[in-house]
C-alpha cells in the first residue's frame, strides 16, 4: 500500500508547508510545525540528465512536483515519456527517495473513487473526476 | 599608523572609480592559478600606474577544491610581493568576482582605503569534468544533491518552464550562444574565437533535456584584475547591489525569473540615481543560454517575455539596438568561476574608454550581472563613463 500523505513541515507565520521537513521556515526564520500532506500533485518541470552524476543511472529523470498545498518537492521517475508540465502524478517514498508516476485518467479515477469510498461519496467522485479528465485534456491519452 | 583615505568628496561620498583593469585569456591554460592571478594582476595595476594597493580583494569559488591551495588571500598577496598589502578572500560561488569588487567597492567608499585591487581567478581543465561537475555542483542545497540535480538539470528545469509558462523558444535561446560565439570570434581573450552556427547548436547533443552542449558554458581557466580607487579616473561605479535567495529551489514559487537578480538590479539602480533605459551595453551571466534572456528580463532591460524575440531580431547583437555580452559571454569568452564577474567588469571598461578593439561599441553606461550558484546569491553592477 502506498501511503497517501507525505511528511512535511509547516511555517506558523506564513502557513507555506515544505517537504521534506525543515526546522525553520526560509523565509521567516519561525520554527515549522509537523505537517502532512497529500502525496499528489502537478509537475512543475522536469529534465532528463544524460550525463548524470556519480552514482545514477544514465538516463535520470528528474522531477520538480508541486504537491496539493504549495509544497514542491524533487523525484525520480522511470520515465518522462507522455509527462508534461501540469501533468497529474503520485510521489511515493522508497527508501527515502521521492519518486513520481504519470496518474493516467484511470488512475485519477481510481483515487478519486478510493477517497470517497471512504466518505460514502462515490458518485461525486466518479463526475469530479470525469471533470477533472476533461479540464486536465493535455494530459490525456498518455497512459 | 597611517590612515590611507582622504576627505570625502563634494557630495559628502566617497564614489568609487576603475583606475585599471586587466585580464588573462581565459581558457585551457597550462599556468597555475597563482600566476594566472598574478598575470590579471599586474596588467591591472600597470593600468592604473599603481606598484602597492592599500589593500586586496582575492574572488576565488573553490582553490582548495580545485588546486589543494588554502589560505588564499595570504598566498596571493605574497605571490603578487605585496604582502604588506591587507588581503582577504571572498566568495559567493559562482559570482565570487563581484562579491570581491563589491568588498573592494565598500572598502574605498567607506574611506578604509583609496586604492584596492579586485582580483578573481579559477583554475579548473586540469580535473576530470565530472569531478568539476561536482564541485561546482556542491553549491546547490544537500537534498537536492542527493537527486541528482546538478547545474545543468536545474538550469534544464527552468528553461522547461520557461518555455512552457513564456513561450521561449530554442530557437530563441540558441541564438544567445549563436551571438556570443560571434562576440567572442572578436576577442583575444575569450576561450572560443570560433563562430558557430544556429544548426550546429540545436543540434549538439542533448546535456539536460531541453538543454544542449552549446547551450551550456565551459570549464575555463583564467583571471581578472581591476583597481579600485578614490581618485577620479573615466569610468565610475555608479552603482552595485546584491540579491539573494533560496538555495532550495524547491522553496521557490517560480522557476523563470530570479529574484536574486530582480533584487539586485533594484539596489544597484537605486544608488545609481538612474534605471535601465540609460544602460547601453550589458555583460550578462549567460553560463545557460537561457538564463541570458531571464536575466534580460529581471533587469529590466527588456520587458518581460520579449527578450527572446528581441535576441533572434538581433537587437541584443554587437550592432544592435542594446549589445549584450560584446565579450563572448560565459559561453564564449569562458566562465572561469571567480575570474567571471570581474572579467565582466574589465570588458565594459574597456567598453566604455573606448579600448575594446573591433568589438567597440557605443555606450556610456554598462551593466554587469553575475549569478551565483542557482541564482542564489546574485550582483548587479553599473558602470558609468565620465561626465
Amino acid at each position: 500500500m502506498i501511503e497517501t500523505t507525505l511528511p512535511a513541515s509547516r511555517c506558523p507565520r506564513c502557513r507555506r508547508l515544505i517537504v521534506p521537513p525543515a526546522a525553520r521556515c526560509p523565509e521567516h526564520g519561525d520554527r515549522m510545525e509537523a505537517a502532512g500532506v497529500p502525496n499528489t500533485g502537478e509537475v512543475v518541470s522536469f529534465t532528463t540528465l544524460h550525463s548524470p552524476p556519480e552514482g545514477f543511472r544514465s538516463p535520470l529523470h528528474i522531477a520538480l512536483v508541486e504537491l496539493e498545498g504549495g509544497a514542491r518537492l524533487f523525484c525520480h521517475g522511470e520515465e518522462t515519456r507522455g509527462v508534461k508540465i501540469g501533468s497529474r502524478v503520485a510521489v511515493e517514498n522508497v527508501d527515502s527517495v521521492f519518486y513520481f508516476s504519470h496518474m493516467g485518467f484511470a488512475d485519477r479515477a481510481r483515487m478519486f473513487w478510493r477517497r470517497a469510498g471512504a466518505r460514502g461519496e462515490k458518485v461525486t467522485a466518479i463526475s469530479k473526476s470525469l471533470v477533472q479528465g476533461l479540464f486536465k485534456g493535455r494530459t490525456r491519452g498518455q497512459d | 599608523m597611517t590612515p590611507t583615505a582622504g576627505p570625502p568628496d563634494n557630495d559628502g561620498v566617497t564614489h568609487v572609480w576603475i583606475a585599471g583593469a586587466g585580464m588573462t585569456r581565459f581558457g585551457r591554460r597550462s599556468e597555475s592559478l597563482p600566476d594566472l592571478i598574478a598575470e590579471a594582476a599586474q596588467l591591472a595595476l600597470a593600468d592604473a600606474r599603481i606598484e602597492r594597493p592599500d589593500a586586496i580583494v582575492v574572488g576565488a569559488m573553490n582553490p582548495e577544491e580545485f588546486t589543494g591551495d588554502g589560505n588564499f588571500g595570504s598566498l596571493i598577496n605574497t605571490h603578487l610581493g605585496l604582502s604588506q598589502s591587507p588581503a582577504l578572500r571572498v566568495e559567493t560561488a559562482t559570482s565570487s568576482g563581484l562579491a570581491a569588487v563589491y568588498t573592494g567597492f565598500a572598502g574605498i567608499a567607506a574611506g578604509l582605503h583609496r586604492t584596492i585591487l579586485v582580483v578573481g581567478g579559477e583554475k579548473m581543465t586540469h580535473v576530470p569534468t565530472p569531478r568539476v561537475s561536482e564541485i561546482i555542483g556542491r553549491s546547490i542545497d544537500p537534498h537536492e544533491r542527493r537527486y541528482g540535480a546538478t547545474m545543468p538539470a536545474l538550469a534544464g528545469l527552468i528553461t522547461r518552464a520557461a518555455m512552457h509558462k513564456h513561450g521561449l523558444t530554442l530557437k530563441e535561446f540558441s541564438q544567445v550562444a549563436v551571438k556570443n560565439h560571434a562576440n567572442a570570434a572578436r576577442n583575444p581573450y575569450a576561450h572560443f574565437q570560433e563562430p558557430v552556427s544556429l544548426e550546429e547548436v540545436m543540434a549538439s547533443r542533448m546535456v539536460a533535456d531541453p538543454l544542449r552542449l552549446y547551450h551550456c558554458c565551459p570549464i575555463s581557466d583564467g583571471a581578472a584584475a581591476v583597481v579600485l580607487s578614490a581618485e577620479p579616473t573615466p569610468v565610475r561605479v555608479a552603482g552595485i547591489g546584491q540579491g539573494t535567495d533560496t538555495i532550495a529551489i524547491r522553496y521557490r514559487s517560480d522557476l523563470t525569473s530570479f529574484r536574486a537578480t530582480q533584487v539586485a538590479a533594484q539596489a544597484a539602480y537605486r544608488m545609481a540615481g538612474f534605471g535601465p533605459e540609460r544602460v547601453d551595453v550589458a555583460e550578462l551571466h549567460d553560463a545557460f543560454s537561457p538564463f541570458e534572456i531571464i536575466s534580460l528580463e529581471d533587469t529590466g532591460l527588456i520587458p518581460a517575455g520579449k527578450a527572446g524575440r528581441a535576441t533572434l531580431e538581433g537587437q541584443t547583437a554587437l550592432d544592435g539596438r542594446l549589445p549584450v555580452s560584446p565579450s563572448g559571454g560565459l559561453k564564449a569568452r569562458g566562465h572561469p568561476l571567480a575570474a567571471t564577474g570581474i572579467g565582466q567588469v574589465v570588458e565594459l571598461t574597456w567598453q566604455l574608454r573606448g579600448e575594446a578593439g573591433s568589438r567597440q561599441v557605443d555606450a556610456r553606461v554598462g551593466l554587469v550581472q553575475s549569478i551565483g550558484g542557482l541564482a542564489t546569491n546574485n550582483w548587479i553592477l553599473l558602470l558609468e563613463a565620465g561626465r
